[in-house]
């Protein structure tokens, strides 16, 4: 148990060394969506309240995670298409090992997205400081791992060519059905009950609803988390899944 | 003599083709093996075997008595491996790089430090220690994939062509280093280059389709082929004779 704890430890300091060392990773993952929450701010705070900031910039938060998705995915791949990894095969790890050491790299980041685009919001709206902010804070690295878990199973089905293009598909979905984006009125209902049953929307309203204050714990919060989390596990137990198949079909 | 490593039947099958047909071979401690033969032959395949990457479809291997089918926690414990391709974490420093394979192989902190030490004076990795793995030349990478392989002090070594696409005098300087490790420990090595295997094997083994053709020291080989280099007695055991 020390043994395989420390050699989660040694990984996850080099894949975030190896994440941090690029510096397209920082522009994607914090530069581009503080500058878009910053825009649509400026443009929109005042046409709609779905832009007031206690609701833009948890969106933002889980927009930016599903960023990491790319990230983590393009290492993994990365990593798979040298024999980097296969060597390391001929260590002692073992898959879940690998696949922790991934996602634990992440959280780092996904603390430092969090707290930059509240304290960031908070500059243009102070009235998101709270200890609500805090919780908000705290969950999204809870609603960061189906993001992680997803860069972590395309990374390994995927090679480093098409990595790009099909984890894009993950932000788009995070763009399009979480809704944070466009008003939902438009939408009918068909449309709105897939929305719900995806992870994407509910991540995006759990952070949200813990920041602006939970009315109905089950509807506000543990229906959103149950479905996050059930996409979650099944993500991570299909990623390792996979991963312990091409160790041993390298 | 100890026999480091014990093949016995060993298969691997694809779907369309048998990789490694039905190979039996011993290797004696201490020994540095090369096995020759054209792309496809059944080398890289038979090292991913005995490294535990790959399971055979029948037959097994020995290593130090334990078995690649049953036993490959404790095989991983005494084996290395340095690949065809350079193995190196690339936005890592030579320092960093080093220290991440000690660390995961289980070093206590003055133990990675003792690493450090001998694997700088073995390939004079002290001179780029501070720079970023990808900012070296091919030969430097290859040096330090060599040198990671080193890194847990392995009983036995598998060098998958170790000196490819490397200029010869950098292909020198890695023989001149692999010089160093022999008798220290076993080495199992491939090459496309006859001349590596000529210089640096105490025997020599020949697969051609997956079958091994041919094993014993490269004086035998010559005598059995009547030629005076490997490069010819490798051809004439591939081509039966017919180039």
């Amino acid at each position: 148990m020390k043994n395989s704890l420390s050699r989660i430890l040694v990984l996850t300091k080099r894949n975030l060394k190896e994440i941090l060392r690029d510096p397209l990773s920082l522009i994607f993952t914090l530069g581009m969506p503080l500058f878009m929450e910053i825009l649509f701010y400026l443009i929109f705070h005042n046409l709609t309240s779905q832009f007031e900031m206690k609701y833009l910039a948890p969106g933002i938060v889980v927009f930016a995670e599903s960023f990491l998705s790319l990230f983590v995915g393009l290492l993994i791949a990365l990593d798979r298409s040298t024999s980097f990894l296969t060597r390391l095969y001929v260590s002692k790890t073992k898959s879940y090992e690998f696949i922790f050491s991934y996602a634990l790299s992440m959280l780092p980041i996904v603390l430092v997205q969090s707290i930059l685009f509240f304290l960031v919001g908070g500059i243009f709206d102070s009235s998101i400081f709270s200890f609500n902010m805090v919780l908000a804070i705290l969950l999204s690295l809870v609603t960061s791992l189906f993001f992680i878990a997803m860069g972590i199973l395309l990374g390994t089905i995927c090679n480093e060519k098409s990595i790009g293009g099909i984890s894009s598909i993950v932000i788009a979905g995070q763009s399009v059905l979480s809704g944070m984006w466009f008003p939902l009125e438009g939408l009918n209902d068909g449309m709105i009950t897939f929305m719900n049953v995806l992870p994407f929307r509910n991540a995006t309203i759990l952070i949200q609803n813990v920041m602006i204050g939970i009315n109905d714990v089950f509807k506000d919060f543990v229906l959103p988390l149950i479905i996050v989390l059930a996409y979650t596990i099944v993500t991570f137990v299909l990623a390792i899944s996979f991963f312990k198949f091409k160790m041993k079909s390298k | 003599m100890v026999k480091a490593i014990r093949i016995n039947n060993l298969t691997k099958e694809y779907k369309d083709i048998v990789a490694v047909d039905n190979l039996n071979l011993e290797i004696n401690e201490g020994e540095l093996f090369s096995l020759l033969g054209v792309n496809g032959a059944g080398k890289t395949t038979t090292i991913k075997m005995l490294s535990t990457l790959i399971e055979p479809t029948s037959g097994d291997a020995f290593i130090y008595d334990y078995s690649i089918k049953k036993d490959e926690d404790k095989i991983k414990e005494i084996i290395d491996i340095s690949m065809q391709e350079t193995a190196i974490a690339k936005k890592l420093t030579v320092d960093e790089n080093i220290e991440f394979y000690a660390k995961l192989s289980g070093q206590t902190n003055e133990e990675v430090m003792e690493s450090k030490e001998r694997l700088y004076k073995t390939f004079g990795l002290d001179k780029v220690k501070n720079k970023k793995a990808s900012k070296l030349s091919g030969g430097w990478q290859r040096k330090l994939s060599i040198a990671l392989a080193l890194v847990s002090n392995p009983k036995v070594l598998f060098l998958d062509e170790p000196t490819l696409g490397l200029d010869v005098i950098a292909r020198r300087e890695l023989w001149k280093t692999i010089e160093e490790f022999k008798g220290k420990m076993t080495i199992i090595l491939t090459t496309h280059y006859m001349e590596e295997a000529e210089n640096l094997s105490d025997r020599i083994g020949i697969m051609k389709d997956g079958k091994l053709l041919f094993v014993g020291t490269k004086e035998e080989l010559f005598i059995k082929t009547n030629k005076t280099n490997v490069e010819d007695a490798f051809i004439e055991m591939v081509s039966g004779g017919n180039l």
